[in-house]
């Protein structure tokens, strides 16, 4: 599974939307569920899922799912394994 | 651009009035402001004094698009010792009103968190709000704080009272209940069974301007008496009830001429959504030994109703408190009021399941102080 596919899961696992409806622009703006809860509740999930830290400037720019998922591929590909 | 958290400094003063103006536009709730100066009016930090106020902005290039204030002080923690550790409040995020900004509420929260990881928030409204639901997120451990209140004039209670007044049939009741006197003999006999409950010795209470070495005298000897308190000893209490708060009274509660504890009362601001008309006396704060606790709670009563408030409310978690609350005719009503500790703060406090009737919490604790008087 792609990370995009694994986060749009996360996603759709913590907003109650079907994953199918979840595209790389679905953000807080056009997702309801998607308040300042659930963005803290996705940094947070994202976080234990990847074994990594997001500092504020990365919370930041989580604008949208896609932004998220490839922030997400370059801390994973900057990580050394 | 990308958001930056920083000291609030002076020259983001004009940022901060704008983004105060776009939330009063777009919000009913008078309340979201924040300071429109960088330099606190409550506790600016003074000298190495270790209790004072703190503001932070998160900034987007020349806008601000949140806010938050941390309190630092000191608390002790039995077995423990003191601590510097701070509250997280006043905190506003342009989120609440623009949904692009979702993020800027866990920026804040996770900001402080890496500022000062003993970290706790306090009243909040509520667990179902935002604030309370990310604490909870992170980790935070959520305790409500018991609400006491008396009523000193039940007729007013039942005709103002807007926080019980929720529906139709309730107000209709309550309608009754003042007009019928019902609700008066309801009241002052459950009150007066409540207050019989208590035995008291003899006390005297006087008004003081300042606390002196007495007070320092009560903290030493009172302090293990609790899980958890901030500090209150004469120095901290000169800081927070200065001689010129004339909205405060100070009581020193003594029997044979010693003192045995004090107590803080005011009168709160009006507050026309829950209490209608009514005048509301708080009794914001107090500090005794357990064995004390009933004189100070009467003592402080009896100040408010010669005031002639309508209503006196309290929060407390202490067990010893909470007794001498309802012992001296107070009733237990529903709390939003909720103590939030982080996880590390939480992991100095164990074991807080056992403990947490142990803590001294009041109004006074967090913002309390300027948010309510």
């Amino acid at each position: 599974m792609s990370v995009f596919e694994q986060v749009r899961s996360i996603a759709s696992d913590l907003l109650g939307t079907p994953a199918n409806r979840i595209s790389a622009d679905s953000s807080p703006e056009n997702i309801e569920a998607w308040d300042s809860v659930q963005h803290l509740n996705l940094v947070l999930a994202l976080e234990e899922k990847f074994n990594l830290q997001l500092s504020p400037e990365e919370m930041d720019q989580m604008k949208n799912i896609g932004t998220i998922a490839k922030l997400i591929e370059g801390k994973l590909q900057a990580t050394p394994s | 651009m990308p958001i930056v958290i920083q000291p609030y400094r002076e020259e983001h003063e004009p940022a901060v009035a704008e983004f105060n103006r776009r939330l009063q536009e777009a919000s009913a709730d008078r309340d979201l402001v924040f300071s429109e100066t960088a330099i606190p009016h409550w506790l600016p930090r003074r000298g190495e004094i270790p209790l004072w106020n703190e503001f932070f902005v998160a900034v987007e290039g020349s806008f601000v698009r949140g806010a938050y204030a941390l309190k630092h002080e000191q608390i002790f923690i039995r077995e423990n010792g003191l601590h510097s550790v701070a509250c997280y409040h006043h905190a506003l995020s342009e989120g609440i009103i623009d949904r692009k900004y979702a993020s800027v509420g866990g920026l804040l929260v996770r900001d402080a968190l890496a500022r000062q990881p003993l970290l706790y928030v306090l009243g909040m409204g509520g667990y179902e709000l935002p604030l309370p639901r990310m604490l909870k997120a992170l980790e935070f451990s959520l305790i409500p704080v018991p609400f006491y209140f008396r009523v000193v004039h039940p007729r007013k209670f039942f005709l103002e009272m807007n926080a019980l007044r929720n529906s139709r049939w309730r107000a209709l009741l309550m309608d009754i209940a003042a007009a019928t006197g019902t609700g008066w003999l309801a009241i002052k006999a459950a009150q007066t069974a409540a207050t019989l409950r208590g035995r008291l010795a003899d006390f005297a209470a006087e008004d003081v301007t300042e606390f002196s070495a007495w007070a320092d005298d009560l903290w030493r000897e009172a302090k293990d008496a609790v899980s958890m308190a901030s500090v209150r000893d004469a120095n901290t209490l000169r800081i927070l009830y200065p001689a010129e708060n004339s909205h405060l009274t100070r009581i020193r509660v003594s029997r044979n001429d010693a003192a045995i504890g004090w107590a803080i009362v005011g009168e709160r601001r009006k507050d026309q959504t829950k209490f209608g008309g009514m005048r509301v006396g708080s009794i914001v704060d107090c500090w005794s030994s357990p064995a004390n606790t009933l004189p100070v709670v009467r003592a402080a009563t009896q100040a408010l109703e010669k005031r002639g408030v309508d209503l006196i409310v309290s929060n407390q978690t202490h067990h010893a408190w909470c007794r001498a609350f309802e012992d001296s005719g107070f009733l237990k009503g529903p709390s939003t009021f909720i103590f939030a500790a982080s996880k590390k703060l939480t992991g100095l406090l164990q074991p807080l399941e056992e403990d947490q009737k142990s803590l001294h919490v009041t109004r006074a604790d967090g913002d309390g102080l300027p948010r309510n008087f």
